[in-house]
């Protein structure tokens, strides 16, 4: 019995390819979809070079700043360049402002390519310096409002919005045609159950998609960016394509129930489509706007006030220091470094302390934007399990290192180094330590540290494991009633 | 004849189940989107209002103290949203709304919201103008794709045309029906805020306020119009009701999700955004240059620091110093923007051939929240921070002379504060959303006028093949 199932199985998969390539229909969608999964890769490789540009060039500048800092200072040490009053790299509250040059940078994740997710929004690189978090912290990389509004066409916009359709455009008249043509009747009198005619309909059409959507990027990828060649990273391109996969497999079953209810074509594509709007753009969209509503922001107007109100504070607070006499610009010798020490004028000294201030009043606030993001975010965790295409899309960010997650560990690594950049210079400041030779090269450094791989993992195969299950699940219930005979015929 | 195929067609409409699921969907999104908007209006006005007198209070009770530490502090300014920003939200979430007026350098609109935001921001806002630009279009050609094809599969077209009944009869009167179904979703709850809207301005935004309404409403009736008959001619031209909701589905697919992002993608080809550090640098370097020349002319000194200037010409100095950049930054922000302009205006010709493109920077700019506008408020926001700076200056020019390196003690009061006087933005007019947008508006009744060309040859072919 089983053997005969399966010779059945190996027939109508070889009957449908024949059928499907004879008439076209296969070839076209297999060249739209690999056109479209080009052009996404395209963009999603555009993307990743210029961000990964941009760090090169932070870092470059950041370099030659401090070349240009440490032959400053070396030359001003040894009496040979006129000083210039703050810009002397001597000076600890010039170091530490305007002639800094320190960048906290976050690298594309390896796979970046595969989704552009929350990058376009979120900064890959913060100027530090002693200025307050929201002087820099919201700072972001140039680009038109319309194109964020519009997004971008990238491999996940294929995968999460395209790709179903396509299954659609493959899949809405699976039984139905057969039916409208008279043909399911006879096949139903041949030893053949219809749960096989569906699945051999399926596995051919489920194939020749995935053989374009999985292996032609992971090909590329592999081809032109050598870090992606590494064990973690096949093992995350593995993931990506069970989770394509499992998405693909979650709409043809769909199909497959859809054609199980025994309506004509046009009504079963019209369900398809109305299903699709309702789980890919409808859902999606109310979602967002229910995350705002159970969870808003904290109102950007409050930080703003509360910015001003903090830096009145602190200006008034160093008051003193501010207004005192300001003899440097007719007299810059008076800033030469005497025995290890330097003058720092107090109104520099204030501008680091008044900044200093500001962040300490804002931190709750700032604190609780944070928090809000993390709140946020583990309300769209558990509103993804209402719609397979946000469920998809937070794991296709997460695989390609470009979700809020990540975006959120380097904000807080971010703020975290400039609390050490602030602490290295505090002392030298306010107790006017001009900075050596050595100084320079003892600067607080900036390292990434990624965030667990582990985590990410986890969070990727849980959302592979919960679509499979979706899928077998409307998958089982369209073989079940199909076999029931409820498909019309 | 014409009437008689309208009240046929809108019959056998309303019986369908299509209609009435499909329909009830939208209009309650659209009354979620309009009850959202409006909460979240209210909240942004009255937070923004509250803000802005706040600091200006704060700026005229900050006592007796240095003008410029005063500038340093600055003040922030807010950009009020636009009455109909509840109707479409346009690049409101990606730009943010307050701009810090502080000495020195120009500021951007900072904290945008859409960074407070998860990756489902990314999916779309819900908003009264996406669901008549996305989903409409999607429910005219559902529930029409077989208007045509349909009596034709059934065998009564060929009836209806050995009645006599003429081609141009059966394509309006059908046209008819399917614009009152969507009519009829859309009407009530449109018109119903509009009253609303417009009854709650104060009498002098209220004119304003029904111009653009009623410029919104052609720009969308052009938009839906175009749709009504692109659906009515392939359904007149294909061979089957499938084939026809095939090409229906995928023109609306190719239209409406991914012309509008390959379109912004290739418009970034040809007009490149340059990158914040690179913009920065040549900022930083065309106002250091600026600067130099102008420190150079006006007190013979090579740097801003040069010994040879007393400090007590500081506030000249500044002054000097300011004017300098302004001209190193209208260039500067201007060019950038001019790029943002370039690239959204080549976009706009991917609107002939997907309208979308097209209606959303229509509406936008009607709506008030588009990039001209915000650009118009940024412009205001700098011309004030320099009023501030020159007001600053001036003052320090006027009482430095005596105090030589002492010149940080001098300390102005509250009269010269309030010598500033309070930021007022007047929202543009709709003249100028006009001026900006009447391209889009041109391209959309050229399309319409195509779809209807359309319809009409695809009716007088033969329809008994």
């Amino acid at each position: 019995m089983k053997s005969r199932t399966l010779a059945n199985l190996s027939l109508i998969i070889r009957h449908e390819a024949r059928i499907l390539v004879r008439d076209r229909t296969l070839p076209l969608v297999c060249c739209v979809l690999a056109l479209m999964v080009g052009y996404g890769l395209f963009v999603g490789l555009a993307q990743a070079t210029l961000r990964d540009r941009m760090v090169a060039q932070v870092e470059k500048h950041e370099q030659a700043t401090q070349r240009a800092n440490a032959g400053t200072l070396q030359s001003v040490l040894a009496g040979k360049s006129a000083l210039v009053p703050f810009s002397n790299p001597a000076n600890p509250a010039a170091m530490a402002g305007t002639l800094s040059g320190r960048f906290a940078t976050i690298p594309n994740a390896p796979l970046a390519t595969l989704a552009i997710g929350q990058s376009d929004m979120m900064p890959n690189y913060y100027r530090i310096s002693y200025l307050s978090k929201v002087q820099f912290m919201y700072d972001t990389e140039i680009e038109n409002p319309w194109n964020l509004l519009s997004g971008h066409f990238d491999l996940a916009f294929v995968i999460v919005f395209v790709l179903p359709l396509l299954v659609t455009t493959l899949g809405y008249n699976l039984l139905s045609a057969e039916r409208e043509h008279g043909t399911l009747r006879m096949l139903c009198s041949q030893p053949l159950s219809v749960a096989t005619l569906l699945t051999g309909k399926i596995v051919v059409r489920m194939l020749a998609l995935l053989t374009i959507v999985i292996p032609l990027p992971i090909v590329v990828l592999l081809l032109v960016r050598p870090e992606t060649r590494g064990a973690e990273q096949l093992g995350l391109m593995l993931s990506w394509s069970a989770l394509v996969a499992s998405y693909a497999l979650f709409w043809f079953a769909v199909a497959a129930l859809v054609n199980a209810t025994g309506l004509p074509s046009s009504t079963n594509a019209l369900i398809m489509v109305a299903l699709w709007t309702l789980l890919v753009l409808i859902l999606p969209v109310t979602m967002n706007l229910v995350v705002g509503l159970v969870s808003p922001a904290p109102s950007r107007t409050e930080l703003a006030s509360r910015t001003r109100v903090a830096t009145a504070e602190s200006l008034r607070e160093y008051e003193s220091l501010y207004s005192a006499d300001y003899r440097y610009a007719s007299d810059p010798e008076a800033l030469l470094v005497k025995d290890k020490r330097i003058e720092v004028p107090s109104r520099m000294r204030a501008f680091f302390l008044a900044k200093q201030r500001v962040d300490e009043k804002i931190e709750p606030l700032l604190e609780r934007f944070d928090q809000q993001l993390l709140q946020q975010q583990r309300l769209v965790d558990r509103l993804s399990l209402l719609s397979p295409a946000i469920l998809v899309n937070e794991a296709l960010n997460s695989i390609a290192g470009t979700d809020s997650r990540r975006f959120v560990a380097f904000k807080d690594q971010t703020e975290a180094f400039h609390e050490g950049w602030r602490r290295y210079f505090s002392p030298r400041i306010l107790e006017s330590r001009a900075m050596t030779v050595q100084d320079l090269s003892s600067l607080p450094q900036w390292h990434w540290i990624e965030i667990p791989a582990s985590e990410t993992r986890w969070s990727i195969w849980w959302r592979t494991a919960l679509m499979l299950a979706l899928a077998f699940m409307v998958g089982g219930v369209a073989l079940a009633r199909s076999s029931r005979g409820s498909a019309g015929f | 004849m014409f009437a008689i195929i309208a009240a046929k067609d809108i019959r056998e409409l309303t019986r369908d189940g299509r209609l009435l699921w499909a329909g009830g969907l939208v209009v309650v999104l659209m009354l979620v989107a309009l009850a959202a908007g409006w909460n979240r209006q209210l909240q942004l006005n009255s937070e923004r209002s509250a803000g802005q007198a706040l600091d200006y209070d704060a700026w005229l009770h900050q006592g007796y103290r240095h003008p410029h530490d005063a500038a340093e502090q600055g003040m922030h300014v807010f950009k009020p949203e636009p009455p109909l920003g509840v109707f479409d939200p346009g690049i409101g979430p990606f730009v943010g709304s307050t701009v810090w007026l502080q000495a020195h350098r120009q500021s951007e609109v900072k904290f945008r919201p859409a960074q407070d935001a998860t990756g489902l921001q990314r999916f779309g806002e819900l908003s009264p103008a996406w669901l008549l630009q996305v989903l409409v279009p999607l429910l005219i050609i559902v529930v029409g794709f077989n208007s045509l094809s349909g009596e034709r599969e059934r065998g009564t077209l060929r009836q209806l045309l050995s009645l006599g009944v003429p081609a141009r009869s059966l394509l309006f009167g059908k046209a008819a029906a399917l614009a009152s179904c969507a009519g009829v979703l859309i009407a009530p709850v449109g018109i119903g805020f509009a009253v609303f809207l417009v009854a709650r301005l104060s009498a002098g935004e209220r004119l304003d306020a029904v111009y653009r309404i009623a410029w919104l409403a052609a720009g969308y009736g052009l938009y839906l119009g175009f749709f009504v008959f692109l659906t009515l001619a392939v359904s007149a031209l294909v061979r089957s009701s499938r084939a026809a909701l095939v090409l229906l589905l995928g023109f609306w697919v190719a239209a409406t999700l991914i012309a509008p992002r390959t379109a912004s993608e290739t418009a970034n080809l040809f007009y490149p955004t340059p990158s914040r550090l690179a913009f920065d640098d040549h900022l930083s370097h065309d106002i250091a240059e600026a600067a130099g020349k102008a420190w150079a002319a006006h007190f013979g000194v090579r740097s801003q620091w040069d010994p040879s200037l007393p400090l007590s010409k500081w506030g000249a100095a500044l002054k000097v110093d300011d004017a300098a950049g302004y001209s190193a930054l209208d260039e500067n922000f201007g060019g950038l923007w001019d790029t943002f302009e370039r690239q959204q205006r080549a976009q706009e010709w991917v609107g002939l051939v997907a309208p979308i493109v097209a209606l959303r920077g229509f509406s936008m700019g009607l709506a008030g929240t588009d990039f001209s506008q915000h650009r118009d408020f940024s412009i205001a926001a700098e011309t004030q921070r320099r009023k501030i700076q020159d007001i600053v200056s001036e003052d320090l020019i006027e009482h430095a002379d005596p105090l030589g390196n002492a010149h940080f003690t001098y300390k102005a009061g509250p009269e010269l504060w309030a010598s500033v006087p309070p930021f007022k933005y007047q929202l543009p007019s709709v003249s100028f959303a006009l001026a900006h947008h009447w391209t889009s508006l041109a391209l959309l009744a050229v399309m319409f006028c195509l779809s209807v060309a359309l319809a009409q040859y695809a009716l007088s072919r033969p329809l008994m093949r």
